[in-house]
């Protein structure tokens, strides 16, 4: 018998605000978190807009101590753990210390200080550069300076899978919490604006605007849309099993209850088996919840405004849902919060807790021009709705298609 | 709850290519160490590392850098094991229940560095679109699952030298769920000046040799390549009539949660990790008859290890053989435990283990049967096989005989 896997906590540091409370009002407001990038001198290019973390006072989460050496992933990282912690109310004394384990997804990890640290290699002395410039360039170097400040001994790990990362993370913590490996785990994502992040899309013609194809806008399912916009932040949950939660006492957010994962392929696949596999990663998620498509009462979608990825997903939750996608509410958080990479399938899973905690579906902004090819019911304003299930769909043009369930705690 | 099964090997590392090379090069105590010559190492006070030597590849791949790629080596290496399990073709399978999962440390950095060293003025003289497309790490296994026709979940494992086990830890999981059929495992990679100069920098690079448990080691030598398995539940294995070397029995995770860079002095974290996988793989302190190493030859790592096995080994410590590959074939960082899992395998299948070289004195403080210099014939029924990376980050697995 599996156990069940429930949020006790959550921690959020996004452009749309530090902590889950900033983060939900600005995100059902439809404020947009997007603007020109300054972390960035982008002066050479033509895409730059981007979703900026702005305004985290990290100390006010991690004390003075050794800040100066920290990256921005790291802080972003710690933060969100502290917050999640906090909001848990969990206290990780000896005995939980080592049975909490630490599970996190992230596309690049700390990728660019590693190549900035390259960067100094070949303009300086290699030998002479001081090993605390090294300190915090391994990719998963934000996830072990985490698990040494709170103390996580139960285990670390990092998972890397493009845009599914984050959403592949929570569904390997959620089966280790189901087959009774651990009660706790530290589970979510993250990911840094970068210039890397930035060249990457770039030169790969992913980003709203480039080429001249369109404007630097999230629009997702809109006919006008071009791409996305990249976007940065950490959102991290406490998962714990059922029985644990409710023996401390824990409030709790919502249940995380199935998992599904379908590569796709890139090179020779085409639209035909990019739908069916998005369809199939959707199905065995659902299945593995214990759940029919009927149960599904709200899409969280991937819809990150890329022209081909919006429609594959369109056109696979058509053939999914059949008549009912005409009817079940689909909506974007990207459009506000932009394209955040590994961490974007955890951003889905606070939205979708949140949604599930306050009976609201936040709106998916600049959807004005219909795409007949995506005729879904796209939810264009806030929507008060009571939600008990979500799908959560994460999908990556490079193949990987993953979808997680949250539900509500009955 | 399902066996999970090992049924084919791939190796390429720096003493041999191929499973077979490899092999009689380990037994052999061939040492992989030579001149670096990747990159210009004229500034550093170390010149030497484990490369991959005389590697070619008879396919090409669109947007790739003739250099050597962690996609080449795993993918020459992933083509052995499935040939070898028998998994050449899997069209007729439901492929969805085929999944990958490749640990690395630094991911297709070379081709970065390559670049920007030729225009270092602007660091975005690194990308180009070969660089792009292969940059995120998930593209390791992306690719691979394009190259075999694998269509379920796939990963990459980034938690640094302990990553492949890691991903055979998180392959196994999803076998023992019945979610997936086969996973191809295990972990690649290369040499960026990025990592040399970083284990440079903090002293943790030996000047001439690896020298695990040895009174004189200086510290370890940095390597690449990439060793994969492919593991499949026992059911499945055993339909299709497949070779089986050994059966993964179970693992053990921990962290340290102590040190950024340093492990633990007392080696909490690593006797935790043993306990573990003793307690998951339901093996009892008697089972084990060969240890694989951690042994990185840094003079922390060698101590806290043997402090590690000897508390939860007891007197029977001194009984148990240890030996560490990095003597010969350096710290393959990322996939240093993957390929150790090979080894691990084949030391079951062959009845025999490979040696430590460069062992000459012994450390009062290392006091354990190494296998010095020469391989032993013996037979290997049950082999534990550490992994302790920076950051405290453990995960030791245990294969059994079948």
């Amino acid at each position: 018998m599996n156990k069940k896997a429930v949020v006790t906590g959550i921690g959020v540091v996004s452009p749309l605000g530090i902590g889950h409370q900033d983060f939900w009002q600005n995100l059902v407001s439809g404020n947009s978190g997007i603007a020109p990038m300054e972390c960035l001198d982008l002066s050479k290019y033509e895409c730059k807009n981007g979703a900026e973390v702005r305004g985290l006072n990290t100390e006010e989460f991690l004390g003075r101590k050794g800040l100066k050496y920290l990256n921005k992933g790291t802080k972003f990282l710690g933060s969100s753990v502290k917050m999640a912690l906090d909001d848990a109310n969990l206290e990780i004394d000896e005995d939980l210390s080592n049975q909490t384990g630490i599970l996190i997804g992230s596309s690049l990890g700390n990728f660019s200080q590693t190549t900035d640290y390259f960067h100094d290699i070949v303009r300086e002395n290699p030998s002479e550069l001081s090993p605390m410039q090294s300190y915090d360039v391994a990719l998963n170097s934000s996830i072990n300076y985490a698990s040494v400040v709170f103390k996580l001994k139960n285990f670390a790990r990092t998972i890397s899978s493009g845009f599914t990362s984050s959403t592949d993370a929570i569904g390997n913590a959620l089966k280790l919490i189901q087959n009774g490996k651990t009660n706790v785990i530290i589970a979510g994502g993250v990911e840094q604006i970068s210039l890397d992040l930035y060249m990457i899309f770039y030169m790969r013609k992913m980003l709203a605007g480039a080429n001249g194809t369109g404007s630097e806008i999230s629009m997702p399912f809109d006919k006008r849309r071009s791409g996305f916009i990249m976007s940065e932040g950490s959102y991290v949950f406490v998962l714990e099993s059922h029985d644990y939660a409710v023996s401390r006492g824990a409030r709790i957010y919502g249940e995380v209850s199935g998992y599904g994962s379908v590569f796709a392929g890139n090179r020779n696949s085409d639209m035909g088996k990019r739908v069916e596999k998005a369809g199939n990663a959707m199905k065995k998620c659902i299945d593995d919840a214990g759940l029919s498509v009927g149960d599904i009462g709200l899409i969280n979608a991937n819809g990150n405004s890329g022209k081909l990825s919006d429609l594959i997903e369109a056109k696979a939750i058509k053939e999914l849902f059949g008549e009912r996608s005409k009817e079940i509410p689909i909506h974007s958080v990207k459009s506000t919060l932009g394209e955040s990479y590994g961490a974007s399938g955890a951003a889905q899973t606070a939205s979708a807790l949140l949604s599930i905690k306050n009976g609201l579906v936040p709106p998916t902004i600049n959807y004005e021009e219909k795409d007949p090819e995506c005729n879904l019911n796209i939810v264009g304003k806030k929507l008060e709705k009571e939600v008990n299930t979500v799908l959560i769909n994460s999908f990556d043009l490079s193949g990987n298609n993953s979808c997680l369930i949250v539900k509500k705690y009955e | 709850m399902p066996r999970v099964v090992v049924t084919g090997l791939g190796l390429v590392i720096s003493n041999g290519i191929g499973v077979k090379n490899a092999w009689d090069a380990l037994m052999n105590g061939k040492d992989g160490t030579a001149e670096l010559k990747s990159f210009d190492t004229s500034q550093y006070k170390v010149h030497r590392a484990c490369e991959v030597k005389d590697f070619k590849l008879d396919t090409v791949f669109e947007n790739e850098t003739t250099a050597n790629t962690i996609h080449k080596y795993t993918y020459t290496a992933a083509r052995e094991a499935l040939k070898d399990s028998g998994l050449s073709d899997v069209s007729g399978y439901d492929r969805e229940r085929f999944g990958i999962a490749i640990g690395t440390l630094a991911g297709e950095l070379p081709p970065f560095e390559y670049l920007l060293r030729k225009a270092p003025e602007d660091k975005a003289n690194g990308f180009d679109m070969g660089v792009a497309l292969t940059y995120p790490p998930s593209s390791i296994t992306t690719l691979l699952s394009e190259d075999f026709g694998f269509e379920g979940p796939n990963m990459v494992s980034l938690n640094a030298c302990s990553s492949g086990n890691h991903a055979i830890a998180w392959a196994l999981d999803l076998l023992c769920e019945g979610k997936v059929d086969v996973m191809l495992v295990g972990g690649g990679e290369l040499i960026p000046q990025t990592e040399f100069t970083h284990f440079h920098n903090l002293k943790a690079l030996a000047p001439e040799k690896c020298q695990p448990f040895d009174k004189d080691r200086k510290g370890l030598v940095i390597g690449e390549g990439a060793g994969i398995m492919v593991m499949e539940t026992l059911d499945f294995a055993s339909k299709r009539n497949a070779n089986i070397y050994a059966e993964l029995k179970g693992y053990g995770m921990s962290c340290d949660g102590h040190h950024m860079t340093a492990p633990h002095p007392e080696g909490a974290g690593a006797i935790k990790a043993i306990t573990n996988a003793l307690s998951m793989a339901r093996v009892s302190h008697e089972d084990v008859d060969y240890i694989n190493a951690h042994g990185t030859g840094t003079p922390l790592n060698d101590i806290m290890e043997t402090l590690a096995i000897k508390s939860v080994f007891k007197e029977r410590a001194k009984e148990i053989p240890v030996s560490s590959i990095k003597s010969m074939i350096g710290h393959t960082m990322g996939a240093a435990s993957a390929i150790e899992s090979v080894v691990s395998c084949l030391a079951i299948k062959n009845g025999a283990i490979p040696p430590t070289i460069h062992y000459k004195t012994p450390d009062p403080q290392c006091d354990l049967d190494y296998v010095p210099n020469e391989g032993r014939e013996l037979k290997v029924n049950c082999v534990l096989n550490n992994s302790f990376a920076f950051g405290g980050n453990n995960v030791t697995n245990i294969f059994r005989k079948f």
